[in-house]
């Protein structure tokens, strides 16, 4: 049997792999190192994202990095994990297995940081290790002798303080050279395992066909991969090398031994060697600054102020410093629409661009500053180390619905968008826990019911004699319903469909820091990239459909705008729809904006103003609310009741009327099982709420 | 800095603040085990408890973790010198 063939050896730069523990500074070096000369993928099949990026050596020649997901171990527990292990064993077909490691560690935590590297000098690869963090290593009256380390090990290793730059000359250095030298790595694996690593290793080289050194590593990694992690993509074990794991594994379950935590341990044991070598405590501990500053924002009643007052700031910009960016967005949509409307002779195409596109994706494009705030402030939280303290707050309540604490980062963001709130779920370990964040992710009021909520607002609430604290505690009411709503939810589906083990949280609470501006305005800038490529794709394709169902078919000449729509495909979709929604309180023309919002749910408001012949000009909505008042049903009632008002309100709560989030969720969860599940029962929620509070609103007189 | 041993190991999470403990048993599954020895809390492990009745806030080795009440009643510590 020959070993399969190596892929062709052509003369290419060098390819390193940055791996690191979370929150030890990976981010930080990687982007000293590349700086905006960086690529965000995907890894085909799995939501995590692939980072690379170029950095030339001291000759001048390219050196291509690639940023791995942060990991305590190479043994995999979650998707972004398995990622790591994959690349660094060369399972993944889509990434060539990295030639060199840069291995990065935070140095004031020294022993828990080399556990990984420990690991990954197994790998048989050259290692560069960097001693990150060396600031706070003098704060934390700890001395390091990295001369030492760099003996013991055979590597270079490198003292660094990547947020300030310091350490990366030498770094690049230390790169650019031609002969590193492999570890001098020589641990003895424990007497009662050593001869399982040994078969594994033959067979692995001789059935899957792999390099004897990693051989050895994947076959050290295969004895504590509890529960293999596969991903997409990644090559699955042979099947004889599987047989012999098993039957050792049976062996040993009979004995009665542990054979994970006795080679976690004897791991453990080699490295309490070294670092009993290196690091000398030069004084006894005192209280850090990290440690005052927790004793107030942990505190079971002052942290839950810290993090309300947090929050309010965060709702407070994300809604105060928004409106003048957003404003200048929708004046470009109308400026560039009349352009065009001045350059192209009228006609369906003219429509298309003006309404469908500058309509559809225009709208979209107005939330970006919005999104930009907000992952300002997210990227801040994280880069100074309190969203770790806001999810160990939060922990206690969402494990009352079975979730926890981690979950609490992306619920927060969906406050803003559900799309990235969707996408910072991948940080949660448990598949179910995630499958279940982000089926209610979408509950949490995003800033694109907002505008809806304003109108029914103004609609129920008309002129100014009525107090403005009524109207911000109809608002508060309506985001508390879909906070409350999200919550429930989750525990319903935690003790349903996706019962899960009872949630055991472990997260490390980093010591605070100053943050890294620029690369808050990194990953910022990138999210920003994500969400308008997002728009310009999806969103843009919709808008189209959308508006030729609305286009089409053509009213006879002389036909207004709103006996256009009225009988167009959307038109009379809503006069189909009409009997299903009549029980809540709504005609065929809401209908209609329930149909078109379904691309956003603020389009609700333009469509109202085409159905009702108002000229709405952003959020000036005093013409349209004169309309809705006007509008009646046939038999002359009042359409926009207060009680229907209020119901509509309630419907927006929690109907699923966003297509880029169903798109998000299709691709995160890679099926369309979940996306359509969870289409249905929030628009079902929806209509059962929005029932009852509008039967017995009617019953009681309303 | 090692106080006599007392008396029978304790769950984690009825530690006393501020107290320090040495880790003598993980309970719970084995994925459960072996990721937390990774993170650091083998057995023989000082660990210090800093805060928390439902989450728990302790320090280990220099870092702060934060676990839920769920993981903390896994860990069987030993109090080490009371005082």
């Amino acid at each position: 049997m020959t070993p399969p063939a190596k892929p062709p050896g052509a003369p290419r730069s060098p390819v390193y792999a940055i791996v690191g523990n979370p929150n030890c500074g990976k981010s930080t070096l990687f982007n000293a190192l590349t700086g905006l000369k960086q690529r965000v993928g995907n890894y085909p099949g799995v939501t995590v994202e692939k980072k690379t990026g170029t950095l030339y050596s001291q000759h001048g020649q390219p050196i291509t990095v690639i940023d791995l997901p942060g990991s305590y171990s190479l043994a995999a527990r979650s998707p972004d994990e398995a990622v790591t292990r994959d690349v660094l064993l060369g399972r993944r077909t889509d990434t060539p297995q990295p030639d060199r490691v840069l291995c990065i560690v935070d140095t004031t935590n020294l022993e828990r940081n080399l556990y990984l590297v420990h690991q990954v000098l197994d790998l048989g690869r050259p290692v560069i290790l960097i001693l990150n963090m060396m600031d706070l290593v003098a704060q934390a009256g700890l001395s390091i002798r990295a001369a030492r380390l760099e003996q013991m090990l055979g590597i270079p290793v490198i003292p660094c303080e990547a947020a300030n730059g310091k350490g990366i000359i030498e770094l690049k250095l230390a790169m650019s050279r031609h002969d590193l030298p492999l570890p001098r790595h020589a641990w003895d694996i424990p007497a009662a395992i050593a001869s399982a690593v040994a078969e594994l290793q033959a067979s692995l080289v001789a059935n899957g066909g792999k390099a004897p050194l990693i051989a050895r590593a994947e076959a050290l990694l295969l004895l504590t991969d509890q529960d293999s992690v596969r991903v997409a993509g990644s090559t699955p074990l042979d099947r004889r090398t599987e047989e012999i794991l098993r039957s050792w594994q049976k062996r040993w379950e009979a004995e009665g031994m542990d054979w994970a935590g006795t080679l976690v341990s004897s791991r453990y044991e080699v490295i309490g060697r070294l670092a009993a070598e290196v690091v000398q405590t030069a004084r006894v501990q005192t209280p850090t600054p990290s440690d005052r500053i927790d004793a107030i924002v942990t505190h079971p009643v002052w942290g839950w102020l810290a993090l309300g007052a947090v929050m309010t700031l965060l709702f407070v910009s994300i809604f105060q410093f928004a409106q003048a960016p957003m404003d200048w967005i929708a004046n470009g949509n109308a400026a560039l629409a009349n352009w065009i409307k001045r350059q192209m002779p009228e006609g369906d195409l003219r429509n298309l661009l003006t309404d469908g596109v500058i309509g559809g994706v225009g709208t979209i494009v107005m939330f970006l500053p919005q999104i930009l705030i907000l992952f300002f402030f997210i990227g801040l939280l994280e880069s100074t180390g309190y969203m770790a303290r806001a999810a160990f707050i939060m922990d206690r309540l969402m494990s009352r619905v079975g979730l926890n604490g981690k979950s609490f980062i992306p619920l927060l963001s969906s406050y803003a968008c559900a799309i990235p709130g969707i996408m910072a779920t991948r940080t949660i370990e448990d598949p179910k826990d995630r499958l279940v964040t982000i089926l209610v992710a979408p509950l949490m009021s995003c800033s694109a019911r907002l505008p809806v909520y304003l109108m029914m607002i103004a609609a129920l609430l008309p002129g100014s004699s009525v107090s403005l604290a009524a109207k911000v505690g109809i608002m508060v009411l309506m985001y508390a319903l879909g906070t409350l709503g999200a919550f429930g939810f989750a525990w319903l589906f935690k003790r349903t469909l996706l019962r899960g083990k009872p949630p055991l949280m472990i997260m490390e609470l980093p010591p605070y820091r100053l943050p890294r501006l620029r690369d808050v305005f990194l990953h910022m800038v990138e999210r920003a990239g994500l969400f308008l490529k997002n728009a310009g794709t999806i969103i843009l394709a919709i808008s189209v459909v959308l508006w030729f169902l609305a286009a089409y078919p053509k009213a006879p000449a002389g036909a207004n705008a709103t006996q256009q729509l009225a009988q167009s495909f959307a038109g009379r979709a809503g006069h189909a729809i009409e009997p299903l929604i009549k029980p809540i309180g709504f005609d065929w023309q809401i209908g209609i904006g329930l149909i078109s919002s379904f691309a956003a749910r603020e389009v609700f408001v333009s469509t109202m103003g085409v159905v009702f012949n108002a000229e709405a000009e952003g959020e000036n909505t005093a013409p349209l609310t004169h309309a809705l008042n006007a509008a009646r049903w046939p038999d002359g009632r009042v359409l926009f009741t207060p009680l229907v008002c209020f119901t509509l309100m309630i419907f927006y709560v929690f109907a699923m009327q966003c297509m880029s989030t169903i798109a998000v969720v299709r691709r995160e969860t890679n099926s369309w099982r979940w996306p359509i599940f969870q289409t249905a029962y929030m628009t079902g929620a929806a209509w059962i709420i929005s029932f009852i509070v509008y039967q017995s609103g009617t019953a009681l007189g309303f | 800095m090692k106080g006599m041993p007392s008396n029978s190991p304790l769950p984690l999470c009825q530690l006393p603040p501020h107290a320090t403990g040495r880790i003598r048993e993980l309970r719970g599954d084995s994925e459960f085990c072996q990721r937390i020895r990774e993170m650091g809390f083998g057995e023989s492990t000082y660990v210090t408890k800093v805060s928390g009745s439902h989450t728990i806030l302790c320090q280990i080795n220099g870092t702060r973790i934060a676990l839920s009440h769920g993981a903390a009643s896994q860990i069987l510590v030993e109090r080490i010198g009371s005082s």
